[in-house]
């Protein structure tokens, strides 16, 4: 039988292996989550939608309230 | 607490935490196929044993560190009883059994650690040891991660 790897080349390659299952993860992971909002930009676009909200409030209360 | 990990993650923390959870499983499972290797229930000609048995315990020390930053990011951000809490009515039952099935795997993790630093006595439950805590985290992770990926 073929003696193998040396004990370091072993943990070398195990451990590289580790390396390799993470770096193979976080892609997958990352791909399938693809790519989002975060909160800061949500909470950005909440509030151009408030602004827009209350300055079309005031549009219409002025229509109505010429005076 | 909860602002610093919202900074931390940049208001990511659903995805963050499911990366890093998704990573501590893919690890998880190698974990199962080294100490097969350790304990000689699987053969290859490219590893022996020993070998596999000290990257068994680095991989396992990296992977309860990313555990632990996980379970920290849920803790502070999410909380226990505001999670179940705060859960829609259909997800009520979903965070609780992520609850219960994290804490038990810290639970776990911890007798792991005890029985192979200290206890050494008791050695022979660490293989079942080992499989109840890949289940216990597959549990968690399908009940958070797993559900945020199939629903997204």
């Amino acid at each position: 039988m073929a003696p193998g790897p040396s004990y370091k080349a072993q943990l070398l390659g195990s451990l590289l292996a580790a390396v390799l299952i993470v770096a193979i993860t976080v892609a997958a992971v990352t791909l399938a989550i693809g790519p989002g909002l975060d909160s800061t930009e949500l909470r950005e676009r909440e509030r151009l939608q408030e602004e827009r909200q209350e300055r079309r409030e005031e549009r219409r209360e002025e229509r109505a309230d010429p005076a | 607490m909860e602002d610093f990990v919202d900074g931390l993650t940049r208001g990511n923390v659903s995805q963050v935490k499911t990366v890093l959870a998704s990573i501590v499983l893919a690890l998880a499972l190698y974990q199962v196929a080294l100490m097969a290797v350790a304990y000689g229930k699987l053969r290859v000609s490219f590893l022996k044993p020993k070998a596999a048995s000290f990257t068994h315990r680095s991989v396992g020390d990296a992977a309860v560190a990313i555990g632990i930053f996980v379970a920290f990011l849920c803790y502070s951000y999410f909380g226990v009883g505001d999670g179940i809490e705060h859960a829609r009515d259909e997800e009520t039952g979903r965070a609780t059994i992520h609850v219960v099935a994290g804490s038990l795997f810290i639970v776990a993790v911890m007798a792991k650690i005890v029985v192979v630093r200290w206890w050494r006595r008791l050695e022979r439950f660490l293989p079942a040891l080992g499989l109840t805590m890949l289940s216990l985290f597959s549990v968690a992770w399908i009940t958070s991660a797993g559900n945020y990926l199939w629903g997204s």
